[in-house]
Parts: structure tokens; C-alpha cells; sequence
């Protein structure tokens, strides 16, 4: 091909590189956190008021009987419930950041498009109807009530094409409207079962067994991959529907499936946990902004978003003596003033 | 001016009507287009243009009618089937916050990436050929929010460049930039018309048109005023027509192509008449 404008003179030092130079870094970063997310969950582990051998933690922790008390403290009772923690914030990553890749904005997640409140609303109205708060029994109805949300939201939110700002306010009706279901149901369930119900909506990783771990596990095996599958034509959607159609892509599909993966996720994870705020909006964007990458990015978000649920679950386990607090808390507090940071240091932040 | 190449054109439109709802904007519009040539289809605001322009790029469905590319109908064949022969820049996208211009053009790849050969050495090749050919070599690590108006859109098109289609359709890619960009880009359009490819381009204005243009179709009202070449389309009775705008046109005094004046003089002054400037006068 001929040149047929003069070259702009090459920057001092600039190489003819790949074009994937820029994910060096990003992998780069990702691998910190990684290891970050990794050494969190071993100080988790190893944390609490019965002292452990560090030894013994990591043996328990992947369940080998140590023949010691590790096997209860560590093996029963912290490593299930840090693992579902981690798993959960690994979903609710994931679910944000395909819910603000499709919509363009920074504001979409779960939390605040309604899809996780109608996660919950589904989820209290199997415990009105069946009384369990059992997470395999929840994760139906949480995924058909996370889903029922979600096309509400698409539905109302597009007027023949989807429209990323109409959406959202779509979603702040649905969250409205599934709040009122909640706590509709809630003034309906049977005295005995409220207090179950509510510790459950409040969110809490509380006494989670290893059952919730194997469910969480299953779901993030579905769910990461088929989002990272995706990442590279989401990037190309973020540039527009008609430049995406115009290299060969199908927006319509591509939104419905991406979409669909993020409500199932926000779902899934509320069965597990019941509804935590935050993780979902805060950790796509901090991935973001520190990858430095150019569109969605999912690895590094989830693996933020563990770091966030584990370390808030780790607060909530700790940080006060006799009280323990809900783990839902903590991801609020170290969210939201995170968030109001990027948003003052930057306005191209979410860009 | 060229003649219209014998070769067989690639891309038509057959009695195509296109609508939004049940709003029609292009009625019954048969268009063919010519292989190796810039084609630039004018008209006034919501006469269609964009429009048809994006049903010849597949993107959106005719009511009636058939667009045609290789003799098959489009929407017969797979987007990223269409993609590998035809590219598009549409009106305004949007450049990921940070992307760099390397980035960018790559991501013109898309059709002709699979899932398990994500990035091959073709891939690279077709990118910095696409950087050089827009001038873009020495910025490609650079962000696009840090570029300039005319080099960002520079970008865009080495990003349809990438693509690596032998038809490729820009919608209005002069819109927004000052008059030296707009004509550094329709330099551009002219060099890659000039090495073999087929252009189908929507402009404004109608000076800059009868300039590039080897083929020109006048659209009004949802219908095909005219197509031909630039000096026998631009006649001021068409453009009056077409506009609903008294018009004089004059050839321009650097190509000869049809310059178009209007001819009513802004409140408080006088009209010079033509015949004093020296040029020959042709008044509705």
C-alpha cells in the first residue's frame, strides 16, 4: 500500500510493536492483584480469636486433615464461608462489568439496575412460600427473579433499539418496585421464618458450609469464561452498535446474551449470600481505571471484586469485637467512598 | 473526469424502500455502484442519505426491495460474511476512553478474528498498513482523546482500512471538522479510491462532492434526483429543487466542478450580479 500522507514523524523511542502491547501491562496488573487476592484470603484464613499454626490453616484450608483443631476452625467453619465470599465477589464482579459494558455507563450493575433486588424478591418469596432459606433452593428463584428483572429492564429501557440512559432509569423502577415486593413478602412471611428471612436479605456470608462453595464454584465456572469469551466483542459493541454490525458483529445477541450472564450471576450470587451492594458497581470500575483498559475487562474485575468481598468479610468478622456485622455493610463502606475518589480525581475515569 | 468504469458493479439497491416504523425515508431507490470509484451520494437534511447508506452496509433491513452485494441479497448473507467485503465508518462512534490509536485500528480486525486464533502476524501487517496509509505510523501509540480532530478521524478510517474491504462506506466524515481536515480526509478517500477500492461516501456539502466525486447521486425527499457525473447532476434547477434553496452555480475557479451559490443576498446587501465577477452565469 502507498503511502498517501505524509507520516507523521515517529515518537522518540516508540517501537513498531504489537497491537496488543497495551494488555502487557494490563497482565502485569492483573497478576498483582491476583497474587494480593491470594495472600488476602491466607491472612483471612489464618485470622480469628482461635490461633492457628499457619501450617496447619493452609493444610486445612484445602482440606487435608491435619488432625488438629484447624480442621473445625479453618477446614468447617472460615474456609468455606471466605471461599463463598470470594466466589460471590468474583459473580458480582463479573455481573457489573457486563452490565456496564452493555449499557456504556458506569452507573449500570445489579445493585442499582434493579436485577439484584429482583434476585432477592425471588428469593424471600421461596422463603414465604417454602420456608428454607437453603441457597440450592434459593438459586432458582433468585436466577428467575434476577432474570424477570433484567428483561423488565430491557423492555422498558428500549423503544425498538436499547437505549443506555433509558435503561438505567428503567432500572431504578424495577429496583422500586422489587423492594416493595420484598418487603410486601416480608410483612406476609410467618413470624418463626422472619428472622431467617432477614438475615438473608441484610446479605451475610455467615455459616456457609461447603455446599455454598461447590454452588459457587459452579457458577463462576459458567459464568467468567463465557464473559471473558466475550470480552473482545463488548469492547467493540462499547464503540457503538453500528460500527459493531458494520465489523460483523450481532449487537441484539450479543447485549441479550451478555445481559442474560449478568443477571443469572447477580442471582446465583444472592441465592449464595443474599443481595451485597457495591462490588458489582465499584469493582469493574476500579479494575478499569488500574488495568488501564480500553473497554470491559473481566479477569481483573473479578479478582477485585474478591478482594473486596473478602476483605469487607474479614471486617465483618473482626473488626468488632462480639458484634458480627453483615458483610454487605462493609462492602458499602469500602465502596462508596472509593468510588466518590475516582469520581472526583477523574471525569474521564469512567470514560 | 474519469469515465464510469465497465467493470461490474459489486454493490446495488434494488427498488429499495426503507422506513423507521412505519415512517418511510426512501421510497422504491435503485442505485448501483460503480466498482473503483468514489460515489458520493448529497442532499438536504432527512432526505434519506445516511439512510440508504446504511442499508447498502447491511445495517439496516429494507421494507421492500433488495440490496444486492456479488449478485446475492445482503441480509441473505452473515454479518461477519459482510463484513470481510465491505466496511463502514458510521456518523459518530465512540472511542473507548484510553484506547490508543494501535488499539483502535486493531479492533478494525474484528470480522476476521476466531475465536481460537485471536491475533495472527496477518492481523499486525493489516493494521500498520492501514496506520501508514492514513499517516497515522509515529501517533499509533498515542491516545486517541489526545489527537486532533482531522487525525481522529484519520483513525476511524484506518480502522475501516484494517477491515481490509475492497468497498467501504463513510457517512458524513467531514462533519465536525475544520476546512483544512475535511479536505486532508477527502484527500485520503481520493488516494484509497485511486488504488483500486470502492467508495461510497455521504457529504454536506455539495462544492466538496462535485470535487471528489467520479460518481454523484442528488438525493430529495426520499427519491433519486439525479446521479451521473458531478458537472451534469449539480444544475441549479436540481439544487434549487432539491434544497428548496434559490441557487446559481458557477464552475469553480480551481477544478471547473459545479460551485453553488446561493442567490439570494443576505438582508442589507446588494447583490453583485454574476456577469460582473466574469463568470459565466447559469440562474434558475
Amino acid at each position: 500500500m502507498t503511502t498517501l500522507l505524509p507520516d507523521a514523524p515517529p515518537t522518540p523511542g516508540a517501537k513498531l510493536t504489537q497491537p496488543r502491547r497495551r494488555l502487557g501491562y494490563g497482565t502485569a496488573v492483573t497478576l498483582v492483584i491476583a497474587a494480593l487476592a491470594l495472600v488476602l484470603v491466607i491472612v483471612s484464613l489464618a485470622t480469628g480469636t482461635v490461633a492457628v499454626s499457619l501450617f496447619d490453616t493452609l493444610r486445612a484450608a484445602i482440606g487435608i486433615d491435619t488432625g488438629t483443631g484447624a480442621d473445625f476452625i479453618v477446614g468447617q467453619l472460615r474456609a468455606p464461608r471466605i471461599y463463598t465470599a470470594a466466589l460471590v465477589g468474583a459473580l458480582l464482579a463479573t455481573s457489573g462489568a457486563l452490565m456496564q459494558s452493555i449499557a456504556r455507563n458506569p452507573l449500570a450493575s445489579p445493585d442499582l439496575l434493579g436485577v439484584s433486588a429482583g434476585a432477592a424478591a425471588g428469593a424471600v418469596l421461596c422463603i414465604y412460600v417454602a420456608r428454607t432459606t437453603s441457597s440450592l433452593a434459593l438459586a432458582p428463584f433468585a436466577v428467575i427473579g434476577a432474570l424477570a428483572a433484567a428483561t423488565l429492564v430491557i423492555v422498558l429501557g428500549s423503544q425498538g433499539r436499547l437505549e443506555p440512559f433509558r435503561m438505567i432509569i428503567a432500572g431504578i423502577g424495577v429496583n422500586f418496585v422489587a423492594t416493595s415486593v420484598i418487603t410486601l413478602t416480608l410483612t406476609k412471611i410467618p413470624q418463626d421464618v422472619v428472622p431467617q428471612a432477614y438475615a438473608w436479605i441484610v446479605g451475610s456470608t455467615n455459616a456457609r458450609t461447603w455446599e455454598h462453595v461447590a454452588m459457587g464454584a459452579a457458577s463462576c465456572a459458567v459464568i467468567v469464561p463465557l464473559a471473558i469469551f466475550m470480552v473482545r466483542r463488548l469492547r467493540v459493541l462499547e464503540m457503538g452498535d453500528e460500527l459493531a454490525a458494520g465489523l460483523g458483529l450481532r449487537p441484539g445477541q450479543l447485549r441479550f446474551v451478555a445481559l442474560a450472564a449478568a443477571a443469572v450471576a447477580a442471582g446465583l450470587a444472592a441465592a449464595l449470600v443474599g443481595p451485597i451492594a457495591f462490588i458489582a458497581l465499584v469493582a469493574p470500575a476500579i479494575a478499569r481505571r488500574i488495568t488501564r483498559s480500553p473497554g470491559i475487562t473481566v479477569v481483573s474485575a473479578a479478582l477485585i471484586g474478591v478482594i473486596l468481598t473478602v476483605a469487607s468479610d474479614l471486617a465483618a468478622r473482626e473488626l468488632i469485637d462480639s458484634v458480627q456485622l453483615p458483610v454487605g455493610l462493609y462492602t458499602s463502606l469500602i465502596g462508596g467512598p472509593y468510588l466518590i475518589y475516582l469520581i472526583i480525581r477523574s471525569k474521564d475515569a469512567f470514560r | 473526469m474519469t469515465d464510469t468504469p465497465r467493470t461490474e458493479s459489486r454493490l446495488s439497491a434494488q427498488g429499495v424502500t426503507l422506513a423507521y416504523g412505519d415512517a418511510r425515508v426512501v421510497h422504491e431507490v435503485s442505485l448501483e455502484i460503480p466498482p473503483g470509484a468514489i460515489t458520493a451520494i448529497v442532499g438536504p437534511n432527512g432526505c434519506g442519505k445516511s439512510t440508504l447508506l446504511r442499508a447498502l452496509a447491511r445495517l439496516h433491513a429494507p421494507k421492500s426491495g433488495t440490496v444486492l452485494l456479488d449478485g446475492h441479497d445482503i441480509h441473505e448473507r452473515s454479518t461477519k460474511d459482510v463484513a470481510r467485503e465491505l466496511g463502514i465508518l458510521p456518523q459518530s462512534p465512540v472511542a473507548p476512553g484510553g484506547i490508543t490509536v494501535r488499539d483502535l485500528v486493531g479492533r478494525g480486525r474484528t470480522p476476521h478474528l476466531k475465536a481460537l486464533r485471536p491475533w495472527s502476524e496477518e492481523d499486525t501487517i493489516a493494521v500498520n498498513e492501514a496506520l501508514k496509509a492514513t499517516g497515522l505510523t509515529g501517533l499509533a501509540e498515542r491516545p486517541v482523546d489526545a489527537l486532533s480532530g482531522g487525525q481522529r478521524q484519520r483513525a476511524w478510517i484506518a480502522l475501516a482500512l484494517a477491515q481490509r474491504t475492497e468497498l467501504l462506506l463513510l457517512d458524513e466524515p467531514t462533519t465536525f471538522l475544520d476546512i483544512a481536515h475535511q479536505y486532508e480526509v477527502l484527500d485520503l478517500v481520493h488516494g484509497l479510491a485511486a488504488e483500486g477500492r470502492t467508495i461510497v461516501v455521504v457529504l454536506h456539502d455539495l462544492a466538496q462532492a462535485a470535487r471528489y466525486a467520479d460518481h454523484l447521486v442528488l438525493m430529495s425527499a426520499g427519491l433519486i434526483l439525479a446521479r451521473g457525473e458531478p458537472n451534469d447532476v449539480l444544475t441549479a434547477e436540481r439544487v434549487s429543487a432539491a434544497f428548496g434553496l434559490p441557487v446559481t452555480v458557477v464552475p469553480d475557479p480551481v477544478t471547473g466542478t459545479p460551485l453553488i451559490v446561493p442567490t439570494g443576498a443576505p438582508p442589507g446587501r446588494s447583490a453583485v450580479p454574476a456577469r460582473a465577477s466574469g463568470m459565466k452565469e447559469n440562474t434558475l
